[in-house]
């Protein structure tokens, strides 16, 4: 699903991190970890060719960064919503159903069905046709899943989701993980500082730490990390 | 009172404009863009003026400044929703250059500033109504190629760009679309008004829209019903156009103020 060859992350200024070698298989569900500012954002954002790499060689699905978005979600740590007022998370998942394609957008009946699908799927029957400014911080980290599923996508990024939400909330938000990891067939990337709470249902982890950035095949070895959590 | 060609052509040109306003305005509010459309709307008068100066056709130079504002704006893509300073130096820059060039051409132009800065839409000429046609066919032709990315780009920007959504080049095409809209515009509510035009129709349906589509809808209707009652009541009353315009679609836009407030209880 991904290679990394001597892979440096960072920006035009600088490296974040030293050079790296990974290679992570399809399908896999891998948990990022590591300190505020290690560069665990910027390696998404490379991923998604948003921030070109600094050193190094990255293939993503086969292809350079930026060249299978289409196959990749991405659920941002910060984002802008511009949905107007009466607008719900069914407006939001559907507008982004090949959102790069020119024309005028439709919802066709077998769009329909398969919106409804992902909503019954994230747990979201109940307030997805509510306007989307009125749901709650957790509610709306769920319909953003169902967005991201929307292009049924085999790669799913996911930035710090966890945050911010109650102990409530977060348990929905995993409960809705759990699901999909069962249902759909897919590669799942996921940064969170509470990596505790959903470690049993990862792969493996990546570390990202003041030595480098490592491959770890269970949560053990990153123990050491007070950050970690566990 | 519709036997008239000068009423005929406030109706056929009003109602191009409306249309187009109403399309374009949703945008506007979903992306932020008030500032901009109303510094685009002033930046109009410097393009008149220019033109006036030159031997030019108003709108002519109209559509030359507002574009390259437009492309100026635009390639300063999302900033430009933050970035109220920008934008306001850039309009204050073409007010002054506006300023200039009226005091250049005062004694033969300054008696048409009125008409530019509120529009007469009752002198909307025949040569006019091709020229709105023709533009507005333009706008909607545009707006038909990149609505979908545009209303994903709109909503959610930061998603679109991780999905390969040119957001940069979609926010210049809209600013292009957006300068055009106002230099049409400036006919017939003039500089000063046309911000109503960009806002108020969108603003209200809004109000009342649950869907992209019915929002839309909502907005190019509200814009045209103002646009026929003002032109209705500005003949039998003996009031300008523009400012019936102007009360038409504010007494509407309170009206969803209302019903909000009364359903909060």
């Amino acid at each position: 699903m991904i290679i990394c060859k001597h892979l440096e992350l960072g920006y035009a200024s600088g490296s974040l991190t030293p050079a790296f070698n990974l290679e992570i298989d399809d399908n896999q569900w891998i948990g990022i970890i590591g300190k505020n500012g290690a560069g665990k954002s910027t390696f998404l954002k490379t991923i998604l060719g948003v921030i070109p790499v600094v050193k190094g060689e990255l293939t993503i699905l086969g292809q350079k960064p930026g060249e299978c978005n289409k196959l990749i979600s991405y659920i941002p740590q910060e984002r802008e919503i511009n949905l107007a007022d009466k607008m719900s998370g069914v407006s939001l998942i559907t507008s982004s159903y090949c959102g790069s394609k020119y024309g005028l957008p439709w919802v066709s009946k077998k769009l329909k069905a398969r919106v409804d699908e992902l909503i019954d799927l994230v747990g979201a029957n109940s307030y997805a046709h509510q306007p989307f400014i009125t749901l709650s911080g957790g509610q709306k980290k769920r319909i953003y899943l169902a967005q991201a599923l929307i292009n049924q996508p085999q790669l799913l990024l996911l930035d710090e989701p966890l945050a911010d939400l109650d102990p409530h909330a977060k348990q929905h938000f995993i409960e809705a993980l759990q699901k999909i990891h069962q249902h759909q067939r897919l590669g799942l990337m996921i940064i969170s500082h509470d990596m505790h709470e959903i470690a049993s249902h990862l792969d493996a982890f990546i570390h990202f730490s003041g030595n480098g950035v490592h491959y770890c095949p269970t949560i053990e070895c990153v123990k050491e990390d007070t950050y970690v959590g566990i | 009172m519709w036997a008239y060609s000068f009423m005929q052509n406030a109706l056929f040109g009003g109602i191009i404009v409306a249309t187009v306003c109403g399309i374009v305005s949703v945008f506007v509010i979903l992306r932020r863009m008030g500032f901009a459309a109303h510094a685009l709307g002033h930046m109009s008068l410097t393009g008149a003026s220019a033109a006036a100066l030159l031997g030019m056709s108003s709108i002519l130079g109209q559509l030359v400044l507002n574009g390259l504002a437009a492309i100026v704006m635009g390639l300063m893509g999302d900033k430009v929703k933050k970035n109220d300073l920008a934008i306001g130096v850039v309009l204050t820059f073409v007010l002054g250059l506006g300023a200039y060039f009226l005091f250049l051409f005062q004694n033969n132009y300054a008696g048409s500033v009125m008409s530019i800065l509120f529009g007469n839409i009752f002198a909307v000429s025949n040569t006019q109504i091709w020229q709105l046609l023709g533009l507005a066919s333009v706008i909607l032709l545009i707006m038909l190629v990149i609505s979908r990315p545009l209303i994903f780009a709109s909503i959610d920007p930061v998603v679109a760009e991780s999905k390969n959504v040119s957001v940069k080049l979609l926010s210049v095409v809209f600013f292009l679309v957006l300068a055009i809209t106002v230099s049409m515009a400036c006919q017939v509510v003039g500089a000063l008004l046309v911000f109503v035009l960009l806002i108020i129709p969108g603003a209200i349906g809004i109000q009342w829209g649950e869907s992209i589509y019915r929002i839309v809808a909502i907005s190019v209707g509200v814009a045209n019903a103002a646009l026929i009652l003002a032109l209705y009541v500005s003949y039998h009353f003996d009031l300008p156009a523009s400012f019936c315009i102007t009360m038409l679609l504010c007494c509407g836009y309170f009206i969803g103020v209302i019903k909000a407030l009364i359903k909060r209880g």
